[in-house]
């Protein structure tokens, strides 16, 4: 039976996280992400996982990563400031392949910004967190429900593609009390994603020789099967390699692993755009603003729709570009100066002024009434 | 039908448990209650609201609207002159008089209510802390919310130590509350 409950969303990420299976946390207390490590402190304990509050945000990353390479399922949380401190091991996490959950509970940004008022600002940096070429897989929560669907999900994506997964909320998602309407349990569980395990003989296990669109198979540590991990370009075996037919099929292999497969990881929701004369792109606590607005203007005769990017990064390309390109009228809304926008026009092919805009980055919510002002221009 | 609530006060003051409540309530009647809370990076002494939105309708986005609030109770003056703009005309809005500096215009505005919300939680109930429960019975009586749901919602959600000194705060601020209505409408 669905679960109703009244929670923050930051609360609701950590339920999530444990339904999903997970048994370890490593992070450090930032605005306004803490109280999903606070959560975390409390809940995992009862389930037989360890929590540790290390002594700043590369060690929170670093055990992180330490356990899901023993097996265990493995989270850690932060704000925009603990991604730039933990970007050197997200590095490591793409390289290796190890699997872990990164919550971001955006605020205002760049540097120590605006702590206690929300922001979309980490867009860019959910893409492209640490140095070379990799792929991100970035989901974003547009609402209560969805800080603990996506964190679910994102706990089967880091398994299914042996990746770090990032979850973007904001400030106000992670902060606001509500209702939210969680999936069953037994539902939750019964699909449950574990990472594959290697189970032939330990003499031939070479964790990295694996289709040229498939992730890695990385046995726990300490189980019997040794292999090699590290941040250097690899051969199957994990062990450092120099060799170029090598080390461009490793890096083919981070992007295809997931670029094959993205009908996995692809979510989107389309909200009333069925008869719409003019589409709202937003995504996370914007879309809320977005759907009071279209409820208002709907009530007022003007024919508004939403498309809301859920998975941001590998984005939903073929769907914008659909879209972007069956409407005349469009208005992406960002709380930042339009860091998403930038992959609307990529994929869309349509240059920026074909588009109307209404960014904001001052770490105050866009609200239903600036989004309605400004569709009413747009008639 | 909507109903738009405003707690303000400075940091550290504790209101954030109020607007929960209430929103715990909502949910537990089978309708729908938000609250979400905007404070500054100051641990103490910043202006902060909390908005609570209660409706039988599902609520999307969660902050209330500037000149829809229904009700704001405020204990501190610098987030009183911040936030009091966001009342509509002729909206309640209940102040801590020995904190809170209304002007003659004010109160030709709005329904003014003075009610020494402080005072009351640090000597009749004899805990500053529970000026959050008082402040949860005023805005339950001002806004003529259901008082039995409210107050079983508020012995569920305190900790369980806290639940005794928290009826009687609960108590004493929804009987101020029926006193000021009847001494000043």
């Amino acid at each position: 039976m669905p679960r109703e409950v009244v929670s923050t969303g930051n609360q609701l990420a950590a339920k999530a996280a444990i339904d999903a299976g997970c048994k370890f946390f490593g992070g450090y207390p930032i605005t306004p992400s803490s109280e999903v490590a606070h959560e975390m402190s409390k809940l995992l304990p009862k389930v037989g996982g360890v929590f540790i509050q290390m002594e700043d945000e590369i060690g929170g990353i670093a055990v992180a990563l330490g356990a899901s390479m023993s097996g265990v399922k493995s989270m850690t949380n932060t704000s925009g400031p603990g991604i730039s401190l933990k970007s050197e091991q997200i590095g490591l996490a793409f390289m290796a392949e190890i699997p872990l959950v990164i919550t971001n509970v955006m605020r205002g940004g760049p540097s120590t910004g605006l702590p206690t008022r929300p922001q979309q600002g980490d867009i860019l940096q959910a893409q492209a967190p640490t140095h070379g070429d990799y792929q991100s897989i970035t989901l974003c929560a547009g609402s209560l429900d969805e800080c603990y669907t996506e964190v679910v999900r994102a706990f089967n994506l880091a398994e299914r593609f042996m990746t770090p997964v990032f979850v973007l909320l904001d400030e106000t998602l992670g902060h606001m009390v509500g209702k939210a309407v969680l999936p069953d349990l037994e539902e939750v569980q019964k699909n449950i994603v574990n990472r594959r395990v290697y189970e032939g003989d330990p003499l031939t296990y070479e964790p990295y020789r694996v289709g040229a669109d498939e992730p890695a198979i990385l046995n726990p540590f300490f189980k019997g099967y040794r292999y090699h991990i590290t941040g250097l370009h690899h051969g199957p075996t994990g062990f450092p390699t120099e060799d170029a037919k090598l080390s461009q099929e490793l890096i083919d292999r981070l992007f295809n692993k997931i670029l094959a497969h993205k009908d996995e990881i692809e979510s989107y929701e389309e909200y009333m755009l069925d008869d719409a004369d003019i589409m709202i792109i937003a995504y996370g606590s914007v879309s809320l603003a977005a759907k009071e607005a279209i409820k208002q203007l709907r009530d007022e005769g003007i024919k508004v729709g939403l498309f809301r990017p859920i998975t941001l990064w590998p984005s939903p390309e073929e769907k914008i570009d659909e879209l972007c390109n069956k409407f005349d009228k469009i208005l992406v809304t960002e709380m930042n100066k339009g860091q998403y926008f930038k992959e609307i026009q990529r994929a869309s092919g349509k240059k920026a002024h074909e588009f109307e805009t209404l960014f904001k980055a001052n770490g105050r919510p866009i609200s239903p009434a600036e989004i309605k002002a400004k569709i009413k221009e747009m008639v | 039908m909507r109903k738009q609530l405003r707690f303000t006060g400075v940091g550290g003051q504790g209101v954030l448990l109020a607007g929960e409540i209430l929103a715990r309530a909502y949910v537990r009647a089978g309708k729908y209650g938000v609250q979400v809370g905007t404070y500054t990076s100051q641990v103490r002494g910043g202006p902060t609201k909390v908005d609570i939105i209660l409706d039988d309708e599902p609520i999307l986005y969660p902050y209330a609207v500037d000149g829809e609030i229904d009700f704001m109770l405020s204990v501190a003056d610098k987030s009183y002159q911040l936030f009091k703009d966001g009342v509509k005309e002729g909206g309640i809005i209940v102040y801590e008089p020995n904190l809170v500096y209304p002007s003659e215009d004010d109160k030709a505005r709005w329904k003014m209510f003075p009610i020494e919300v402080i005072t009351i939680a640090k000597e009749k109930v004899g805990n500053v802390i529970t000026q959050s429960v008082v402040a949860l019975a005023i805005a339950t009586r001002m806004n003529n919310l259901d008082k039995d749901l409210v107050y079983e919602t508020m012995i569920q959600t305190v900790p369980p130590k806290a639940v005794e000194v928290n009826k009687k705060a609960f108590e004493l601020g929804y009987q101020e509350a029926e006193e000021v209505l009847a001494k000043y409408s």
